[in-house]
């Protein structure tokens, strides 16, 4: 039922070709400003492309989760959605789970423009690894509070304040894998952060769903 | 407990008045932070205060989502309001020592990493009951943030902790007994315990609020319907 659900948003966007181009442009724009707010040069590209690539995940995945229900709220489909006998929980993994592709398709374009434009070795293991990790546990929790903001009056208003504080943990541990993958950051391996990242989403993942049903009753 | 509320609230006052006493008068100077230590005593109590506040919060959403108790989300509520005061305090009190002793105001430390985060946290809370339709839906969306705020909490002190801590290590729970003397150690708990009580009277005056607030819509609905 979940992955009908999934297939069902994925479908939608494949063929109104909406959020996708913009995800894509808005990561290739968000690297235009970051390459002439921090004045970068070879010499410091290593330093602060992690946190390029950090603010651009944050705040694409905000846009991404963001639309999942709100463009069913605008279309007033959410309700008829939650009419149909599928469970709360299994419409809700649906949907987390096509916003978290979203998110990865925006990654596809991030992560080679980081590469292009700031003259990183990013095609690593680790790093692709650390991203698609973070995009996991972030999906299943900023989908939780894109159900329940897109349900009030000032939905883009609340996502960003709900979910920016519960991602901390994954950008703590998110953006220490990317540093030490990046070449940065003291230097080590990634292992111990990345494992820290699927602990993260393990917890993350298993308290979204069960307290899923409780955003989507009404 | 609401209608002893006068009589919690004027031992709450004296208990404070009792604690900033012993706080500048009883208790020693620090022999190596002088003064300033003084800061430890409140700073302290608001924090786990905070942290009790917090737990509130979580354990008053899971009985309100598993019961639909009214009474667990009304005490949710107010414990997020008086959360938010107590990290409020407990951030404003710890720059002010940490620029006396650090030299700077804020420095990225785990503490104080988890600490802001749980201030957004409750800020957050407290916005979800004013933008959600008021009723079953801001109790229902409300206790979902406060649990997993609950959980977020701990894992970003965890996540933070990676990096070398600056923040003085706890001297309460310092391995072989409290590395505090005795008056030191007697002014933090009559501090401790003044905090929880005003604490107390803080959450059961919300409360009463919040009481009063739904008995009024209850009856506006009533003459509308009539």
């Amino acid at each position: 039922m979940a992955a009908a659900v999934a297939r069902k948003d994925l479908r939608t966007e494949l063929r109104s070709r909406e959020l996708l181009p913009a995800l894509g442009q808005f990561a290739i724009l968000a690297l235009l400003v970051a390459n002439f707010a921090f004045d970068i040069d070879a010499s410091n590209s290593a330093r602060i492309a992690p946190g390029i690539l950090w603010m651009v995940l944050v705040f694409a995945g905000l846009v991404a989760f963001g639309r999942t229900f709100s463009a069913e709220r605008d279309q007033g489909s959410l309700e008829p959605l939650l009419l149909t006998p599928a469970s709360r929980t299994a419409i809700f993994a649906g949907k987390a789970v096509a916003a978290a592709l979203m998110l990865v398709a925006c990654e596809a374009v991030l992560l080679p423009g980081l590469a292009l434009f700031f003259n990183i070795p990013i095609f690593s293991v680790p790093l692709v690894a650390t991203v698609l990790l973070a995009t996991i546990g972030m999906a299943g929790l900023g989908c939780l509070f894109a159900a329940l903001a897109a349900q009030t009056r000032a939905r883009d208003l609340l996502l960003p304040v709900l979910a920016i504080p519960i991602w901390i943990p994954f950008i703590v541990a998110g953006g220490r894998a990317a540093q030490l993958a990046m070449g940065g950051g003291g230097g080590g391996s990634p292992n111990q952060a990345l494992a820290l990242l699927l602990d993260f989403d393990i917890l993350f993942v298993v308290a979204a769903s069960l307290t899923a049903r409780f955003v989507l009753d009404d | 407990m609401t209608r002893h509320l006068p009589v919690l609230a004027g031992a709450a006052t004296a208990a404070m008045v009792v604690a900033g006493l012993m706080i500048f008068v009883y208790a020693p100077a620090d022999a190596l932070e002088g003064d300033v230590q003084r800061i430890f005593y409140l700073h302290v109590s608001t924090a786990i205060g905070a942290y009790v506040a917090f737990t509130t919060v979580a354990v008053g959403g899971i009985l309100y989502l598993w019961r639909e108790s009214r009474v667990a989300d009304r005490i949710a509520v107010a414990a997020a309001e008086v959360g938010l005061l107590f990290t409020t305090i407990t951030l404003v009190m710890g720059s002010l020592y940490g620029k006396a002793i650090w030299g700077t105001y804020w420095t990225w430390d785990a503490r104080l990493t988890s600490t802001l985060v749980l201030w957004m946290m409750y800020a957050a809370y407290i916005l979800v009951r004013r933008i959600a339709t008021p009723g079953r839906q801001a109790a229902r969306f409300a206790a979902v943030v406060g649990i997993i705020g609950a959980l977020d909490i701990p894992v970003v002190h965890f996540s933070v902790n990676w990096w070398r801590t600056q923040h003085p290590q706890s001297v309460l729970t310092a391995p072989g007994g409290p590395a505090l003397p005795a008056a030191m150690l007697i002014t933090f708990f009559v501090t401790f315990a003044a905090t929880l009580l005003l604490g107390l009277v803080l959450v059961l005056v919300r409360y009463r609020i919040e009481a009063t607030g739904e008995s009024v819509a209850i009856t506006l609905e009533e003459r509308q319907a009539a």
